[in-house]
């Protein structure tokens, strides 16, 4: 017997339960970042009034409260500090174990605890450098109108530096 | 008049990987609540707050706590809503209900958590755990499901700090043992200290048994003011002393420091600061140990002993049974399982029972005790001090 609507059992599920973010304009007001992401940039928004550089980007500087918000370009180059391995566990949508993460220092900016990709088990250590990977995710879709559109989708990881 | 605020009943369902709804378990609850008080009368209970984080996921409920109170037999007339803040949601809820106690906004109020974390299809939960994380940028990396989060907080405390796998195991031999001695706990048996160190690798150096499972489960605590109390137990009264809450940052880039959880320390000052107690006071605390690591530095964060000292202390069993601060005397969420909205309150009803004298194992002579969770990304924590005299 067929079921009318998304069959969620059917491949769809993922999509239904947002593994990553809504990038288009009418669902994210950062959407920039998800272009520049498609450009190779990894960017946040820089406070225009007071200088300050918070991440995640946001409408609003947490330290000033100006809304006055420009996008700036962060290094997409950074180095490990120590690496996890997830060998039992992974979520879903993540691949097969081990589904490796690395404490990155981004030159100062930020330390972040990212996926790492494009990686053997083992092959990462602390002291190597790690670069901004972005690949393509599942599109959602979403009705413009009375059409429903497929919405595509990127998203980013690092990756050793060979 | 200042008015006093005490924990009047308390109850559990069974935790575990259970048959049964949500609802279910409320009712089981509820049940043992009020079998731990005949005297009070559920219709006397004028407020009621339900703990719960992923009700709309799990169980596809929203707008829980009308349905809690319908199904347990309570007509709340101050308050009836949900508290929500994941692992700490249970004992957040305490948190609100005591401040409106104290406030004369309400006299005797139900706090009630709990989770049907399992669904028709297990993975599902591990999965929906993306939320519990900043979804868009933690969740997005994988590391919703935290054993990554907690590994990499290890490896950096036994790199600064010397910590050693053995130190971990400890606390789950410990926790282990306890739960083993409490019908309520997810589970029933011990475990060996080389059962711990030989079990199978999760992140490392986490393995199996350093970890707490995923549970379903409830858990149900009541609330009076002092001179209802009062009338309500012969038993020695137990008082809420102090409280704190803080929260520094939530995405993980913004974390002040991996090895010193800087909230903790926060949270922890406010309630010594209101309970009029310190460190040393406490004679049995109920701590977050959703992993061994976590357990390790809470013992430094809540002062109980010097930073980067923890894991010689829970190896040296200073926080076990005749050490200094007995520590997760039930089992904790290593031992009795951690369905999310439940963990705080089931902690609530411990430290109670400890204070009253009539808990499964007993710390003797204890006076003060103290609860404590974390919740999401090590992005907030929060501490509650009860006592068996009035601040």
């Amino acid at each position: 017997m067929s079921i009318p609507g998304i069959n969620v059992l059917d491949g769809k599920y993922m999509i239904t339960m947002d593994l990553f973010p809504q990038q288009s304009k009418e669902f994210n007001q950062i959407h920039p970042f998800y272009q520049y992401l498609r450009e190779g940039r990894f960017t946040t928004t820089k406070c225009k009034a007071c200088g300050a550089e918070p991440f995640p980007p946001r409408m609003m500087c947490p330290e000033c409260f100006s809304t006055d918000m420009e996008w700036i370009d962060w290094p997409t180059v950074g180095t490990v500090i120590d690496v996890t391995e997830e060998v039992v566990g992974v979520p879903l949508g993540f691949g097969r174990a081990p589904l490796v993460h690395a404490l990155v220092d981004l030159q100062g900016k930020k330390t972040f605890f990212v996926r790492i990709i494009n990686c053997k088990e083992g092959e990462l250590k602390a002291g190597d450098q790690v670069k901004l990977s972005v690949f393509e995710v599942d599109p959602v879709p979403q009705e413009v109108g009375r059409e429903v559109v497929e919405i595509p989708r990127v998203f980013y990881a690092f990756e050793p530096l060979k | 008049m200042e008015r006093n605020v005490c924990v009047v009943a308390g109850g559990m369902s069974k935790w575990g990987v259970r048959d049964g709804s949500q609802r279910d378990f409320f009712q089981e609850a509820a049940k043992a609540c009020y079998e731990d008080n005949p005297a009070l009368n559920p219709k006397d209970i004028d407020g009621l707050l339900v703990a719960s984080a992923y009700t709309e996921r799990t169980s596809y409920q929203t707008h829980l706590a009308p349905l809690v109170a319908e199904y347990v037999g309570v007509k709340p007339k101050n308050i009836c809503a949900r508290v929500e803040l994941l692992c700490a949601s249970g004992s957040s809820a305490i948190i609100l209900a005591f401040g409106l106690i104290k406030s004369g906004q309400a006299d005797i109020v139900m706090v009630a958590g709990g989770e049907k974390l399992y669904t028709p299809q297990k993975w599902e939960i591990f999965y929906s755990e993306l939320a519990s994380v900043d979804h868009d940028w933690d969740g997005s990396q994988g590391l919703g499901l935290p054993p990554p989060v907690f590994a990499m907080v290890a490896k950096q405390h036994m790199k600064q700090y010397g910590t050693k796998k053995e130190h971990l195991a400890a606390v789950s031999v410990k926790n282990r043992r306890n739960s083993a001695k409490n019908p309520k706990a997810q589970f029933q048996n011990p475990v060996t200290m080389e059962e711990v160190m030989k079990a199978r690798m999760i992140v490392a150096p986490l393995t199996l048994f350093d970890c707490c499972p995923i549970t379903d489960g409830a858990a149900a605590i009541v609330l009076a003011v002092e001179d209802k109390a009062r009338a309500l137990t012969d038993k020695p009264l137990v008082y809420i002393r102090g409280t704190g809450q803080a929260s520094l940052n939530n995405m993980s880039a913004n974390m002040p420091s991996w090895t010193t959880w800087e909230a903790l320390k926060i949270a922890a000052n406010q309630a010594y600061t209101k309970a009029k107690v310190s460190p040393g006071d406490i004679n049995v605390a109920m701590t977050h140990d959703c992993f061994t690591i976590s357990e390790i530095i809470e013992m430094e964060d809540l002062g109980f002993c010097k930073k980067g000292e923890g894991g010689f202390f829970v190896a040296d069993g200073q926080n076990d049974f005749g050490g200094k601060i007995p520590t997760n005397t039930d089992g904790g969420l290593l031992g009795c399982g951690h369905p999310f909205g439940g963990t705080g309150i089931r902690q609530g009803i411990e430290v109670a029972r400890q204070l009253r004298g009539d808990a499964i194992q007993q710390v003797p002579n204890a006076a003060l005790g103290l609860t404590h969770n974390l919740s999401g990304f090590i992005a907030a924590h929060t501490v509650l001090i009860y006592g068996r005299e009035a601040v």
